[in-house]
C-alpha cells in the first residue's frame, strides 16, 4: 500500500492514474484513506464515481474489490456462498471432509475485501439494492467482521477503504449516510473537463478536445433530460476523432450527436436550438473563459 | 503539530473539539440533522488535515455532516459565519412565505407569475376548445369568489366542508374533513400495488431448484435420499407516486388531498408525494413526520406556491428531469390529482405528460372537476394531457374513487395500450 502523506500527494498520484480531482474531492478521499470511514459519493450519471474507486486502488497500489449491487442482491451474492454442486458430489462420493469448510466456501467480494488488508472496496450503485441489503451492509461497515457459523468469525487485519456510489434512484437510509463521509461530485468546470479529456485521451489534438468540451458545457445549460457527463464527453470526443474531424463542425457534430445525447427529445431539442449556433456560442464562451451565464450577465 | 509539547497538543484538540461541537450545533439549529457520531468523525478528520486551511476544513466538515446535495446551501451559510467567527445561533432568517396569496384580494399577488385563481366554472363556458390561449383575460379574478359560494362537486369535493378557510397557514382539520381524509387515504393505502421481485423465496411448490436447502436436507440423510427443495418468485411493493395539484383552482380539494397523501406516505407502502402549482415540491420527507399535525404543517410550509397559478407542464418537466429519471417514476404507478386547469404552454404539457407516461408503469389522472370538460375553457391542460393518460378517473363519482384501489392493484394484469408516436397537435375533444 502506497498511502499518500498529504492531500497534494494524493491528488498527484490520482492524476498519474489519469483521474483529476478538485480540492473538495481530494480532501474527502484523503480523509477516507486516513480515518477509514466509508466514502459515499453521489452525482449525476457519468461524473466518474466508479472511476474514482478504480483510480484510487491503482494510485495506492492495492487490489480493488467490486460489488455491483442490483435488485435482489443478498448475502449469498455479496459475502459468501457454498459450492453446492461440489458438496452434493462430495456427499455421494462418500468423502470424509466436512461439507461446510473452506474447501467448499465460495468467496464473494465482501469476504474477499476482508482477507485483502487495506484494499479498496467499491460498492457500486447501492441504491439499486433493497433496504434489507442496506441494513446488512450497515452492520458490515461498522465493524468489518463477519461470522460464518460453520467456520467462525472473519475480520479484517486492516479495514478496507470503502467507496460507495449511488445514483439516487432511491434515497439511502440515514443511518448509512451518517456512518459515511459524503461527497457530491459535480460536473467538472470547463478547464478541468478539458484537462480530463486530455489526460484520458492523449492522442486527441488539443484544439479538438477544447472545442468538444466547450460544446458539451454549452449543452449543460440547455435543460436536457439527460445532461451529458464527462463519460459522454469522452465518448463523443473519441467519436469525433473516429469520424476524422479536426474541429467541432456542424456537420460532423450532427452526425455524432448520438454518442453524446441519449434521449430522442434531447437530440430534437439541440437540433431545434441549432447545432451551428451552439458551436458558435460555445467558441465564444470558451474564448472569454466563462460559461454562458457570465456572458448573459 | 508533533513538535509541540503534549500539553499544547491537548489544548489544541480541545479547541478543535469545541469548534466542531459549535459547528454541529449551529447546523442542527439550521435544520441539518447532525449527530454526535458525525461530530466525532469530524474531530478525527481534522486531526489529519490542516485545520488552519479553510478549504480543507470546509470539505472535511461537508463530508462529515452533509447527507445530500440539498443540504449544501444551508451548510455553506452556516460554515461561512462559523469561519468568520460570527455569532452562530439566533441569526436564522425567517422562512419566506412567498407565494402566499389571499383569496380575498383580487388579482395575482406574487410577482405576476400566477394568474387569476378563483375562477368559476361555467362563467366562461362560451369559450370553447380553440380559443383557450386568451381565456385568462376573460376570466373573473379572485374578487368574485365568496366563501361558501363554491358548489360542491364530486366525491373529493364532498369530502371538503362548505366553508373556505382563509387562514391557510394553520391546517386545522374539521372532524368531517378528517373522516374524508380517512376514506381517500384508506383507498390509497389499500391500493398497495405489487410487482415481481428478483428475490426468490422458499416454496413448497415445484419451481426453481433451491440447492442451498437441498444440500442441507441431503446432509440429514448423509446423502442417501435426495429431497429437492424449491423456490418461487416473490413480490415487492410497487412504488406509488402521487402528484397533487395545489394551485388556486384546486384549493377546495388540496387540504384533503394533502392529508390523504400523508396517509399514503405514512402507511408504510412505497409512496412518494409531490405537490405542484407553478413549480414542483417533493413532500415525501415532510409528510413522513410521525406527528400528523406537524407533518401537514411542514408540508404546507414547504410548498412555496400553494394556491398559486398553474403551470402543469413546467411542473411535470421538473418531475421528469429531477425525479422520474432517478427512478421515482420508473416502474411506478403515478397518480395525478388535478383539475387540469392550466395557464402554461399546452404543447409543453403534452410533451411532458407523454415523457412521464413513458417512464412510469401506469399514469392515472384523477380529476375532481371532470364534468363538461369542453365547457371549461381553463381545462386546456386536461385536454392537452389526456391522450397520454392511461386511466382517467372522474373524481365526482364516489364509485370511481372507490375503484381507485382496485385499479391500482390490477395494474400488472394488463399493459395499457399506448401511442407509439407523439400527437403532433394538441387536439382533444370530448371525454
Amino acid at each position: 500500500m502506497k498511502a499518500p502523506d498529504t492531500i497534494d500527494e494524493l491528488r498527484d498520484s490520482l492524476a498519474s492514474e489519469r483521474y483529476l480531482v478538485d480540492e473538495g474531492l481530494a480532501t474527502v478521499v484523503y480523509l477516507a484513506l486516513r480515518i477509514r470511514r466509508p466514502l459515499l459519493v453521489e452525482g449525476e450519471p457519468g461524473v466518474g464515481k466508479t472511476e474514482l474507486a478504480k483510480a484510487l486502488a491503482a494510485a495506492t497500489e492495492v487490489p480493488l474489490m467490486r460489488l455491483q449491487c442490483y435488485e435482489g442482491i443478498d448475502v449469498h451474492h455479496a459475502l459468501y456462498d457454498w459450492d453446492y454442486q461440489r458438496q452434493l458430489l462430495h456427499l455421494r462420493g462418500e468423502g470424509s471432509e466436512p461439507l461446510y469448510s473452506e474447501r467448499f466456501l465460495v468467496r464473494r467480494p465482501l469476504l474477499e475485501a476482508l482477507s485483502n488488508p487495506g484494499c479498496v472496496l467499491l460498492i457500486d450503485e447501492l441504491d439499486r439494492a433493497d433496504d434489507e441489503f442496506e441494513a446488512f451492509l450497515l452492520e458490515f461497515l461498522s465493524d468489518f467482521q463477519i461470522t460464518i457459523p460453520e467456520i467462525g468469525a472473519v475480520s479484517a487485519e486492516q479495514p478496507p477503504v470503502v467507496v460507495i456510489t449511488s445514483n439516487r434512484t432511491r434515497e439511502l437510509h440515514d443511518a448509512l449516510r451518517r456512518r459515511c463521509l459524503y461527497h457530491w461530485i459535480e460536473h467538472p468546470d470547463l478547464g478541468r473537463e478539458r484537462a480530463i479529456v486530455r489526460a484520458r485521451l492523449p492522442r486527441i489534438p488539443e484544439a479538438l478536445a477544447a472545442q468538444a468540451c466547450a460544446f458539451v458545457e454549452q449543452l449543460r445549460w440547455l435543460d436536457l433530460y439527460r445532461v451529458p457527463g464527462v463519460g459522454e464527453t469522452l465518448d463523443w470526443t473519441e467519436s469525433l476523432q473516429a469520424l476524422g474531424a479536426e474541429e467541432v463542425e456542424p456537420d460532423v457534430t450532427e452526425r455524432s450527436l448520438g454518442s453524446l445525447l441519449k434521449a430522442h427529445e434531447d437530440i430534437e431539442r439541440v437540433r431545434r436550438e441549432g447545432v451551428a449556433d451552439l458551436i458558435e456560442r460555445a467558441q465564444g464562451a470558451a474564448s472569454k473563459g466563462g460559461g454562458p451565464h457570465e456572458e448573459a450577465a | 503539530v508533533s513538535s509541540e509539547p503534549p500539553g499544547e497538543r491537548l489544548k489544541m484538540s480541545a479547541l478543535v473539539m469545541d469548534a466542531v461541537v459549535a459547528l454541529g450545533r449551529a447546523l442542527r439549529a439550521d435544520g441539518l440533522a447532525t449527530t454526535v457520531d458525525q461530530e466525532l468523525a469530524l474531530a478525527k478528520a481534522l486531526a489529519v488535515v490542516d485545520v488552519r486551511d479553510k478549504e480543507q476544513f470546509r470539505w472535511a466538515a461537508r463530508a462529515c455532516f452533509l447527507r445530500g446535495p440539498h443540504e449544501a446551501p444551508a451548510f455553506e451559510r452556516v460554515f461561512d459565519r462559523f469561519w468568520k467567527g460570527e455569532k452562530l445561533s439566533g441569526s436564522r432568517a425567517p422562512i419566506a412565505e412567498h407565494g402566499e396569496t389571499d383569496p380575498r384580494m383580487p388579482g395575482p399577488q406574487h410577482g405576476g407569475e400566477s394568474l387569476p385563481q378563483f375562477r368559476l366554472e361555467g362563467r366562461s363556458g362560451h369559450l370553447l376548445g380553440g380559443a383557450v390561449s386568451q381565456a385568462g383575460d376573460e376570466i373573473p379574478t379572485a374578487g368574485a369568489q365568496e366563501p361558501g359560494q363554491g358548489r360542491r362537486r364530486g366525491a373529493l369535493a364532498a369530502y371538503s366542508p362548505e366553508e373556505i378557510h382563509t387562514d391557510r397557514r394553520r391546517l386545522d382539520y374539521e372532524r368531517g374533513e378528517l373522516q374524508a381524509v380517512r376514506i381517500l387515504g384508506d383507498e390509497l393505502r389499500r391500493a398497495h400495488p405489487e410487482r415481481l421481485s428478483r428475490r426468490l423465496r422458499a416454496s413448497r411448490r415445484r419451481g426453481r431448484l433451491d440447492l442451498r436447502r437441498t444440500v442441507r436436507r441431503a446432509l440429514r440423510t448423509e446423502g442417501d435420499a435426495f429431497h429437492p427443495a424449491w423456490t418461487s418468485v416473490s413480490t415487492r411493493p410497487r412504488r406509488l407516486t402521487l402528484l397533487c395539484d395545489v394551485s388556486g383552482s384546486m384549493e377546495r380539494f388540496s387540504r384533503v388531498l394533502l392529508a390523504s397523501l400523508r396517509a399514503a406516505v405514512a402507511a408504510g407502502i412505497d409512496a412518494e408525494a409531490f405537490a405542484f402549482a407553478t413549480g414542483l415540491t417533493r413532500l415525501t420527507v415532510e409528510l413522513s413526520d410521525r406527528d400528523v399535525t406537524r407533518a401537514l404543517d411542514r408540508a404546507r410550509a414547504s410548498v412555496g406556491d400553494w394556491s398559486g397559478g398553474t403551470r402543469i407542464g413546467a411542473a411535470f418537466a421538473e418531475f421528469n428531469r429531477r425525479w422520474a429519471q432517478r427512478g421515482i417514476g420508473r416502474g411506478a404507478i403515478v397518480i395525478i390529482f388535478s383539475d387540469g386547469w392550466d395557464r402554461g404552454d399546452p404543447e409543453q404539457l403534452a410533451r411532458e405528460t407523454r415523457r412521464l407516461q413513458l417512464q412510469c408503469r401506469r399514469l392515472i389522472w384523477v380529476n375532481p372537476r371532470p364534468a363538461d370538460l369542453e365547457m371549461q375553457s381553463l381545462a386546456v391542460g386536461m385536454r392537452a394531457a389526456l391522450p397520454y393518460v392511461d386511466n382517467f378517473i372522474p373524481g365526482h363519482d364516489p364509485r370511481a374513487i372507490a375503484g381507485l384501489a382496485e385499479l391500482v392493484r390490477g395494474v400488472d394484469r394488463a399493459r395499457p395500450a399506448r401511442r407509439q408516436a407523439p400527437v403532433s397537435s394538441v387536439s382533444v375533444g370530448r371525454i
